[in-house]
């Protein structure tokens, strides 16, 4: 196997939500001869939420249950760990923020970069363990000296788009156990192992918003006077005034549904402009925009220079757009895209790859290389 | 691979091995004496016989009457009989069911009482919670919710988190001159400290056999006047309606041998673990910066060594210590594993939010121990403290 597992047996510390994934990376871990040690996060105390009547999410105390349960099936030591003060605020403060501000945050891929895995490995180090392990479908291939991050062999399941702010130099110390499986492949061997999280459901909500109503959430944490809460003005491009929405955190740009009726033709959100509570909405074909500007960078290799051919994935889920490298230092990089390419979000992540590797992510700040259109106007 | 040392095991607070005497016991009843003691015939008149021999066993080494004794399935269930029992009791005479009842306990309660007295209040009594001042219990608070009059009060003998030594004796006086009655979750208390119904005559007191080497799932309350307070089960009538369903005749009597055994020798063993307690405190003291013993200088019992430590993350600490062999606890256990705030520690230190250690010593411990621990301890904290920078 290339990755998934080191070849020689090693101290793991493995992150478990009490999910099938992370069960399964666990005993193939323990499979192939390694001290596995399990680590759950807390990282959200359902009982502050009404939300905990959602039981089938996997952070919450029944998460702990499950990841203790296999852990004691597997025979390996699990332990909890509160990081709840750190998580609400690396995580949880930047969602309502980005929310506040009109933009469509990525709240795992801040997880990844900034609390869990960085965490896990401090804690790991004190627990004498020398890698750090997930069930995330990515992997990392060795061969070529400094690991490399790939996508998963499974394109359905692959979450290297949530990977992309890792810190490079914690790859080397890094497994992926599942990376080479399929999800049908991953149940099979939960099963075959009796492992209680076998036929477990995806959990496809935010961790912390588990009924995935988000604007409830954000009620709750913003002060009901927030802006974004506040009645404004649905736009077309060019400031006629369309109708009315009662607050922008509902709108998310790509959008088409909720935007109530009476708009003359298919009718999508443009951009939100927070200073204004405009949403600016038109159709579908001005979502089509040929560049996009992205911040906060992160590279697992070194940044490009600019004329760099690579490819970038704007969206989870969503397929590669080939683009070059127009502009890039330490604070920014634009990319132009080689085809059009629709709904460019600010605040989800751009990731880029050179085939299956990633080279690196970062937030999408505003759409570039079009002078007037939607997104550059007053930034 | 990483190697575990002979693991030590620090944590006879939260339960304890059975001893082989009372294994024993339990095994020769289990295997011969398990009639009904309800029944009439001889299978049933000889469990019955057994179950008496427990319960009068019991109560010589509490210095109580056996008539007082009444086996339960555990300290929660004592515990809730105790609050709640009482709180049902009173209704009638407080006017309606539990509407007005007055529930009176410490700060430092264990959730077996404070939950309880929390159910209290959802059925309409009032809690009144007696805090400290600089770790001395607050007599004069207490005589203040006295005068109110208190259907029952309780307060632990020692306390769980930390070995605090609660004043039982000036806490039962003024019980007494208030007419209220007394309570005691003693679960910590009986063979680590000397203790006489006899001496200090309390209303009621909660005892359990797994902190004293006895089987887990047993235990007995003490109860003057059961006729205050009412039953939360209900059955076939078994120990006098308290506690109905058949009795755990095996369960008791390992309950009665290690009460027995534990009481016997409890000066003995006590000075042994003080001693152990405190060569390590003393240790840890000189090795690890800004720790402070919590209930230090305060009467304690001598099994449970309680250390706040700064700058240093409870989880992370103690899964250190077990990934280097030393089975400790935090302040408390909560259900999800991980801890969470300690209603105890926030009593005695008020907006201290340091880690806390909780090392319990016990018959699986000695002083060549002692050196281990400690250096285990201070390594774990100052790799801790190093990474997080």
């Amino acid at each position: 196997m290339m990755n998934g597992s080191p070849a020689r047996p090693r101290r793991i510390l493995v992150a478990m939500s009490g999910g099938v994934d992370s069960s399964v990376a666990a005993a193939m871990l323990v499979d192939a001869g390694h001290d596995v040690v399990g680590a759950t996060m807390k990282t959200f105390c359902y009982s502050d939420d009404d939300a905990h009547a959602d039981r089938k999410t996997c952070c919450g105390l029944d998460g702990i249950r499950d990841a203790r349960r296999v852990a004691d099936r597997l025979g390996i030591a699990h332990y909890v760990f509160d990081v709840e003060r750190e998580f609400t605020r690396d995580v949880i403060d930047d969602f309502v923020e980005e929310y506040g501000q009109g933009r469509t945050p990525n709240p795992c891929v801040r997880c990844n970069s900034n609390t869990k895995f960085r965490d896990l490995f401090r804690r790991g180090r004190v627990l004498g363990c020398d890698g750090v392990a997930s069930g995330h479908y990515v992997r990392l291939d060795r061969s070529r000296g400094e690991p490399c991050l790939l996508r998963g062999m499974d394109r359905s399941k692959d979450q290297s788009y949530f990977l992309w702010g890792l810190p490079a130099d914690l790859l080397e110390l890094l497994h992926f156990p599942l990376g080479e499986l399929t999800k049908p492949e991953v149940r099979e061997r939960a099963r075959a192992l009796g492992l209680v999280t076998a036929e477990k459901p995806e959990s496809q909500e935010i961790c912390f918003v588990p009924t995935g109503n988000y604007r409830d959430f954000l009620e709750k944490r913003l002060l009901p006077t927030h802006p974004a809460f506040s009645p404004g003005a649905i736009v077309d491009p060019a400031g006629r005034i369309l109708g009315r929405h009662d607050g922008y955190c509902r709108f998310t740009v790509g959008q088409r549904k909720g935007l109530g009726g009476g708009l003359p033709e298919r009718h999508y959100v443009l951009e939100i402009r927070p200073g204004t509570r405009q949403v600016v909405v038109g159709p579908g074909h001005l979502l089509e925009v040929r560049g996009v500007l992205v911040g906060d960078l992160n590279w697992l290799s070194g940044p490009p220079s600019p004329g760099t051919r690579l490819a970038v994935q704007i969206r989870y889920r969503s397929p590669v757009i080939p683009c070059t490298v127009v502009a890039c230092d330490d604070d920014s990089l634009e990319l132009r895209f080689e085809e059009p390419a629709r709904a460019v979000t600010p605040g989800q992540s751009s990731v880029f790859f050179a085939g299956d590797r990633v080279l690196g992510g970062g937030r999408i700040r505003r759409v570039a290389g079009q002078p007037g259109s939607p997104g550059t106007a007053g930034h | 691979m990483h190697r575990i040392r002979d693991p030590i095991y620090l944590d006879h607070a939260a339960t304890t091995p059975v001893r082989p005497e009372v294994a024993r016991v339990m095994a020769r009843c289990l295997a011969d004496d398990f009639g009904n003691p309800s029944s009439g015939h001889r299978w049933g008149r000889r469990a019955r016989a057994r179950l008496e021999d427990a319960r009068a066993t019991v109560a010589d080494a509490l210095g109580a009457e056996p008539a007082t004794v009444f086996f339960t399935r555990g300290g929660t269930e004592s515990d809730n009989l105790a609050v709640l029992g009482s709180v049902r009791g009173a209704g009638p005479r407080v006017g309606g069911t539990a509407r007005g009842a007055h529930v009176v306990t410490s700060a430092v309660e264990h959730p077996a009482v404070s939950a309880a007295a929390a159910k209290a209040v959802e059925e309409g009594a009032r809690h009144t919670v007696i805090g400290f001042v600089e770790g001395v219990f607050d007599l004069e608070a207490l005589r203040v919710a006295l005068e109110q009059g208190a259907d029952v009060v309780s307060c632990m003998w020692v306390n769980n988190e930390t070995g605090l030594r609660l004043p039982i004796p000036e806490i039962a006086a003024e019980c007494r001159r208030y007419g209220a009655p007394l309570h005691s979750d003693a679960v910590q208390a009986v063979g680590k400290i000397p203790l006489s119904l006899a001496e200090v005559p309390l209303d009621m007191v909660t005892v359990t056999g797994h902190k004293i080497y006895g089987p887990k799932g047993t235990g007995a309350l003490v109860v003057r006047t059961p006729e205050l307070i009412r039953p939360l089960h209900f059955g076939g009538g078994q120990e006098g309606g308290l506690r109905p369903g058949t009795e755990d005749v095996a369960g008791a009597l390992g309950l009665a041998e290690a009460v027995r055994l534990a009481t016997r020798e409890e000066s003995e063993e006590s000075r042994r673990l003080a001693e152990l307690r405190d060569v390590v405190e003393a240790r840890v003291m000189e090795r690890i910066d800004g720790v402070r013993v919590n209930a230090g200088g305060l009467e304690r019992a001598p099994h449970i060594l309680s250390l706040a430590v700064p700058r240093v993350d409870p989880d992370t600490l103690l899964a250190a210590l077990d990934a280097d062999g030393i089975a400790a606890s935090g302040g408390s256990a909560c259900a999800s594993g991980s801890m969470g705030p300690s209603p105890s520690l926030a009593a005695l230190y008020p907006g201290d939010a340091s880690a806390s250690l909780r090392l319990s010593f016990g018959r699986l411990n000695d002083e060549s121990q002692a050196e281990r621990i400690v250096a285990s301890v201070a390594d774990a904290v100052t790799r801790i403290r190093e990474l997080r920078g």
